[in-house]
C-alpha cells in the first residue's frame, strides 16, 4: 500500500534549511530509488545512525515505501555499542551522515553492512508503495546496547493508531508549526513530537537535540518561526526558564512535557513564560507509541504528578505487577489508592525484537505493565506518584544501569559493580557507580575509566564513583540499587578529577 | 576592594573544578579554549555558570539575556564580568 500520509514542510531553524512539501516528495523519491539500487527489499532493516535533520525524515519515508523497517540509532553510541546492535538486528543497510564516527563506519564494514551517506541520493526517482499495515515499521532500542539489546517494534498499524488517537483527542490546529528539540532516535521526539504533526500535514521545525545555546534563544526562535507547539522534558525548562527571554508573539498554543511529571510550580512557570495555559504532562512510553495520556484541555489547575485521561488508551490501576497470571477485576485499586499503572491501547508495540521472554514479562492479554506507580482521582485522571522501572532519567535521556554494569563487569579486576541514580539539580538524575576492584591504585582506576569511555556513550558515563568492599545483595542474589546508593551517598566518593588529571589523561573525555 | 583579573580567574577556575567532567584536566584548557568543545563541561552545565555569575558578581541575566558566545571560554566570561562593570568585592 501507499502510505496515505500528507506531509507538511520541514525546516531546520538553526541552519536555515527548509524543504517545502514538494521538496520532501522529491527527496523521498530519490532515496527510494537509491535504496532500490542498493537492493533494499520488504522486511529488511535499515539503521539510521544520525537524526534531527531534514534528511532523516526523507530516509524514514523512503524505507517505509519499500516495506522495510527503520531502526533509528542514537548517534552518540560508541562503535562497541553500535556493533552490539548490529549483531542483534542484522541490518541490511545503514544510513550515515558527515558526523558519523569513523570507528562506527569501520564496525559496519566489518559486519558487512553497507553504509550509505544520506547526502548522496543521485537524481533518479522512484515512487512505490510496498508496505503493509502489519509490517514492522520502527524498531527503537531502549536499552541493552552493551549486552542484550531491547528493541521495541512498532508496526504501521500501531503507529497509525497512536497518531489517529492523538488527532481525535487533540486535533491538529495547535500543531500547525511544531518545534522538536528532542532526539529523533526515541519515541517521544520521533513518534509524537515530530511524526504526529508532520504526517498530519503540519510544518515541523527540527533542531539538534539538547543544545544549551539553542535553549538560550528559545524565545526568539519561537517568535521568529511563529511556533505553535513544542514538546519538552523538565530539564529543558530548567535552562530555558532561566536563560531565555520569553517569546513575545504569543504564538504558542500548546506545550507538552514528558519523561518525568512537572511539579505544579514549574508547570505554572512554563505557563507564564509561554503565554498559554495549554501546558500539560504528556505521559508516554516507547512501548505505547509514546504519548498515551494527558490533558486534552490543559486549562486546569497545575498539580504535582497530574497526567489526565487516556489518549486512545484505557488506564487501570492494579494492586499487582505480576505478569505471569491473568488479570482480573478484583485486582483493581479504589479511586485515590495508588497501585501499578497498566495500559491497554491499540498503539501498543508488536513486542520486543526477538525477545518474546521480555514481551511476556510486560504484556498480559494486551495489557501493558508500565512500571509506574499512580492512582486515578475522582475525575478518572491519572496521577503519577513514582516508578518501579530500573532506569536513570538524566535530562530526559533514559540510562539503564544494567548497560553500564555490563561494560564495567568485563574489565579485568572488577569483582562486582552497581550503577544507580543520584539526585541532580540540573538533570533531575545523574549516574553514580559503586565498584569492587581487586586493585585500588590510581593506574587501575584510570584504565577502567578509559575502558568505559571506549565502550559507553558519553551521557551514560557515571559522574561520581565509589570504591566499596562489596555490593550487598538480596537473598535472591539481586542487587538493591537503592540500598547501594544509600550506603554510598554519605561517603566521600573517588577524587576522579585528581586521579585522572594526575597522569595528564585526556583520552576519552566523557 | 575590587578583585583583579587574576583573582577572578582563579575563583572561576575553582568553580569550574566543582562542575567539570572528570576526563579533562582544567590545566589542559586554555583561557580562550571552548569550555564545552574541550570536554571540560557539558553544554547544559552553562546554566551553572550563569548561576555562579549571578551569585558571585550580581550579574542580572534576566535583564540582559544570554549570548552563548559570552560564556564560551574563561576569557569570554572574564570579559563579560569586566564589561558588566562588576564592582563586587573580591569574590568570596
Amino acid at each position: 500500500m501507499f502510505l496515505d500520509l500528507k506531509v507538511g514542510a520541514l525546516a531546520e531553524p538553526i541552519s536555515g534549511r527548509r524543504w517545502a512539501e514538494a521538496d520532501v516528495v522529491q527527496e523521498v523519491a530519490r532515496r527510494t530509488a537509491r535504496f532500490q539500487c542498493q537492493g533494499l527489499a520488504a522486511g529488511d532493516r535499515v539503521f539510521l545512525l544520525f537524526g534531527n535533520r531534514l534528511e532523516f525524515f526523507a530516509e524514514l519515508l523512503a524505507i517505509w515505501r519499500l516495506g522495510a523497517c527503520a531502526v533509528p540509532v542514537d548517534a552518540r553510541l560508541t562503535a562497541f555499542e553500535v556493533s552490539t546492535l548490529i549483531a542483534a538486528a542484522s541490518p541490511r543497510l545503514a544510513v550515515v551522515d558527515e558526523a558519523t564516527d569513523a570507528a562506527v563506519i569501520a564496525v559496519l564494514s566489518a559486519a558487512g553492512v553497507a553504509a550509505v551517506d544520506t547526502r548522496e541520493t543521485g537524481s533518479q526517482e522512484a515512487t512505490v508503495g510496498l508496505s503493509r499495515l502489519d509490517d514492522d515499521a520502527l524498531i527503537l532500542f531502549t536499552s541493552g546496547s552493551t549486552g542484550a539489546p531491547k528493541g521495541v517494534i512498532h508496526t504501521h498499524r500501531s503507529l497509525r493508531a497512536r497518531w489517529l488517537s492523538l488527532r481525535d483527542h487533540l486535533g491538529v490546529a495547535a500543531f500547525a508549526r511544531s518545534l522538536c528539540l528532542l532526539p529523533t532516535h526515541f519515541g517521544h521526539g520521533l513518534i509524537c513530537n515530530s511524526l504526529f504533526p508532520w504526517l498530519a500535514g503540519q510544518d515541523l521545525y527540527i533542531t539538534p537535540p539538547f543544545r544549551a545555546d539553542i535553549l538560550m534563544r528559545l524565545g526568539a526562535l519561537v517568535d521568529e518561526h511563529g511556533i505553535t507547539f513544542m514538546s519538552s522534558v523538565p530539564s529543558l525548562w530548567r535552562l530555558a526558564l532561566k536563560m531565555s527571554r520569553p517569546p513575545q508573539g504569543r504564538t504558542l498554543q500548546r506545550i507538552h512535557c514528558g519523561s518525568a511529571p512537572l511539579s505544579a510550580a514549574v508547570w505554572e512557570d512554563i505557563r507564564a513564560w509561554t503565554g498559554t495555559r495549554q501546558v500539560c504532562n504528556a505521559y508516554g512510553i516507547t512501548e505505547t507509541g509514546s504519548w498515551v495520556a494527558g490533558l486534552s484541555n490543559a486549562d486546569t489547575p497545575a498539580e504535582d504528578g497530574l497526567i489526565g485521561g487516556g489518549w486512545g488508551a484505557v488506564i487501570r490501576i492494579l494492586s499487582t505487577s505480576d505478569t505471569s497470571v491473568p488479570l482480573d477485576g478484583s485486582l483493581e485499586c479504589a479511586v485515590g489508592d495508588a497501585g501499578f499503572v497498566w495500559l491497554n491501547t491499540p498503539a501498543l508495540m508488536k513486542g520486543y525484537f526477538q525477545r518474546d521472554d521480555l514481551t511476556r514479562q510486560a504484556v498480559v492479554d494486551g495489557w501493558f505493565l508500565t512500571g509506574d506507580i499512580g492512582f486515578l482521582d475522582d475525575r478518572g485522571r491519572l496521577v503519577l506518584r513514582g516508578r518501579e522501572r530500573d532506569e536513570i532519567n538524566r535530562g530526559g535521556m533514559k540510562i539503564y544501569p544494567g548497560d553500564v554494569d555490563a561494560v564495567v563487569e568485563r574489565f579485568p579486576g572488577v569483582t562486582d559493580v552497581c550503577t544507580f541514580a543520584l539526585d541532580d539539580e540540573m538533570y533531575g538524575q545523574a549516574v553514580g557507580i559503586a565498584v569492587v576492584l581487586n586493585a585500588r591504585d590510581d593506574a587501575t582506576i584510570r584504565a577502567l575509566y578509559r575502558w568505559m569511555t571506549e565502550h559507553l556513550a558519553a551521557h551514560k558515563m557515571p559522574g561520581r564513583w565509589w570504591l566499596v568492599d562489596e555490593i550487598p545483595r538480596t537473598s535472591r542474589d539481586k542487587i538493591n540499587r537503592d540500598q547501594v546508593k544509600a550506603a554510598c551517598v554519605n561517603e566521600p566518593g573517588l577524587e576522579l578529577i585528581r586521579i585522572l588529571g594526575a597522569s595528564g589523561n585526556t583520552a576519552g573525555n566523557p | 576592594m575590587t578583585a583583579t583579573r587574576e583573582q577572578r580567574l582563579e575563583h572561576l577556575q575553582n568553580f569550574l573544578r566543582s562542575i567539570q567532567k572528570p576526563g579533562t584536566p582544567l590545566g589542559s584548557v586554555g583561557i580562550d579554549d571552548s569550555l564545552v568543545d574541550s570536554g571540560l563541561i557539558d553544554s547544559l552545565a552553562i546554566v551553572e555558570i550563569v548561576a555562579y555569575l549571578e551569585e558571585t558578581y550580581g550579574l542580572d541575566f534576566a535583564a540582559r539575556g544570554i549570548d552563548p558566545e559570552t560564556l564560551a571560554s574563561m576569557g569570554n566570561i572574564l570579559a563579560l564580568i569586566a564589561a558588566a562593570g562588576a564592582t563586587s568585592a573580591t569574590p568570596s
